[in-house]
């Protein structure tokens, strides 16, 4: 089964590889994500560090939704998705090679956006790198596993990229409460760091129970 | 205490508004039917 | 041959069909609530104390938390049946899971509508991120969503199951986004377990209490009804549908 979903990743991160057009497209989108939330609020001003927290996942939700439709989508052209359906394995590998997929993509999207919006907006961070990475990682996971599998049920829909963000909002709210709280106290607040570690176990517990859920009903979701 | 008013006025037209929702369907589906009647004959 | 065809329409009569009949248990439901909701008035204007820092505003109470009662009960009904289709495939178990949702919106948007109105008079702000009224809004959102996609294009049984896919996750989110913002909002103010908006101390007055439960009994009553007169039409709708249909099939041909 993780060979399965190991093949499908490949397939997906390569036939990314092969046109950059995805990747491309949500890392200009993060860019220019910066660029407008820095109209919004004034870079200068030395309390605008307070946004930075909410403003990193922003940037990481709205382009990570352009990715994860895509990567579902794309399965619509060519009926791509009924050959993986009917390859001899389950709809959970479908699930798993793809979120994998997502992962990695949504991973390099942060290592080049996060940095440009530091930069933009001045930002020194007197926190620790480490955990500013584990939250990252913690978050991003959670997101994007449930992403993948509201992806999954969206795609089936003509108007899929309206009927996404409306199924994923509510759904990773949970996520993105914790995950702002962990980050400001991390980038800003270093002594209040137990109870960083604290949102961030509960955005664990929310990955680890989506997940599971998320890898046990895609098969009703991805049913011919 | 006009709030107290207001709350439970809110509440009563929403709920007598979902009614009136209901029912508009329930008209629509009996002049559905009528029609499908009038094929019959 | 068109002797034929008129035989053959014959043969469908419409009034079999679709009968508009009030059965026993709408008459249940109907007298129950009819009954349950005036009681609750008496208990509430007539029976419950007056609040003694809040004043009459205070009565908002009883439509607001019994009405987060049902939008949360029709949620979990949602959920039920949701699962219910899953495993047996059979379409009224997604047609109770659908009115239940729409008529669980009802009742949030009483909810989100009443506690500002409450939260205003009390404490002179139109929101405020409690715990409770944050988790029906992302409610709010959830059945909006579940709604949306029952409503895309495409045969029943895939919008059906992939609603009930989402009922299913968008159930378990609930607790894991109340807690989320228990936790968050415990900054402000000290979080009590089980408490309520007109705790006098941790508890509630007993003439109080009384109201709030027939409150909430009419209230369900008052679901009850809305979900099967809600389900009844639904049923009625669908076999007008494949009359429909069928009439199609035979001017076709």
């Amino acid at each position: 089964m993780l060979r399965a979903a190991l093949t499908i990743a490949k397939k997906d991160i390569y036939s990314e590889i092969r046109t950059k057009q995805v990747l491309g497209t949500m890392i200009i989108f993060a860019g220019l994500v910066i660029l407008v939330l820095s109209f919004a609020f004034d870079p200068a001003n030395n309390t605008t560090k307070a946004v930075i927290p909410g403003a990193v996942w922003i940037i990481i939700v709205f382009s990570g939704i352009l990715g994860l439709n895509r990567s579902l989508v794309s399965e619509q052209r060519n009926d791509t998705m009924h050959g993986l359906l009917v390859a001899p394995m389950d709809a959970s590998s479908i699930y798993l090679g793809k979120f994998m997929a997502n992962f990695s993509m949504i991973l390099i999207v942060e290592i080049v956006a996060i940095p440009f919006l530091f930069l933009l907006f001045d930002f020194k961070m007197t926190g620790s790198i480490l955990y500013f990475i584990l939250v990252l990682f913690v978050g991003s996971f959670g997101f994007v596993a449930i992403g993948t599998f509201l992806a999954a049920l969206a795609s089936n829909s003509k108007s899929s990229e309206m009927l996404l963000p409306l199924l994923l909002f509510p759904m990773t709210s949970p996520v993105l409460i914790g995950v702002t709280q962990a980050t400001k106290i991390i980038l800003t607040n270093m002594e209040k760091l137990p109870n960083a570690i604290a949102w961030m176990q509960l955005v664990a517990a929310y990955d680890v129970i989506f997940f599971v859920l998320c890898f046990i009903l895609i098969e009703y979701v991805l049913e011919v | 205490m006009g709030f107290m008013y207001a709350a439970y006025s809110v509440v009563w037209i929403i709920i007598f508004g979902y009614m009136l929702l209901i029912g508009k369907r329930h008209n629509s589906l009996k002049k559905d039917i009528e029609f499908l009647k009038q094929l019959d004959k | 041959m068109s002797m034929n065809l008129e035989r053959e329409t014959a043969i469908l009569p419409i009034e079999e069909v679709v009968q508009i009949k009030t059965s026993m248990l709408t008459k249940v439901l109907y007298a129950g609530m009819v009954v349950s909701m005036l009681a609750a008035f008496y208990f509430i204007f007539m029976y419950a104390e007056v609040e003694k820092t809040m004043g009459v505003v205070q009565k908002i109470f009883y439509m607001h938390v019994p009405s987060a009662w049902v939008a949360f009960l029709a949620f979990f009904v949602t959920f039920v049946f949701s699962i219910l289709f899953l495993i047996k495939r059979k379409r009224i178990f997604d047609t109770y899971a659908y009115v239940s949702a729409e008529i669980g919106v009802v009742f949030t948007a009483i909810v989100l509508t009443t506690g500002p109105i409450w939260a205003k008079s009390s404490w002179n702000t139109w929101w405020a991120w409690e715990p409770r009224l944050t988790t029906t809004l992302i409610l709010f959102f959830l059945f909006m969503a579940y709604l949306m996609v029952r409503q895309m294009d495409g045969v029943w049984d895939k919008k059906a199951r992939l609603a009930a896919v989402f009922g299913i996750i968008g159930f378990a989110d609930v607790p894991i986004v109340f807690f989320a913002i228990r936790w968050w909002q415990s900054k402000f103010h000290p979080i009590v377990f089980g408490d309520g908006p007109s705790q006098q101390g941790g508890g509630i007055a007993p003439s109080m209490l009384v109201a709030l439960l027939v409150t909430i009994a009419a209230f369900t009553f008052l679901y009850a009804y809305l979900l099967h007169k809600g389900v009844s039409f639904e049923n009625m709708k669908i076999k007008v549908g494949h009359f429909k249909e069928k009439l199609r099939e035979r001017l076709e041909n």
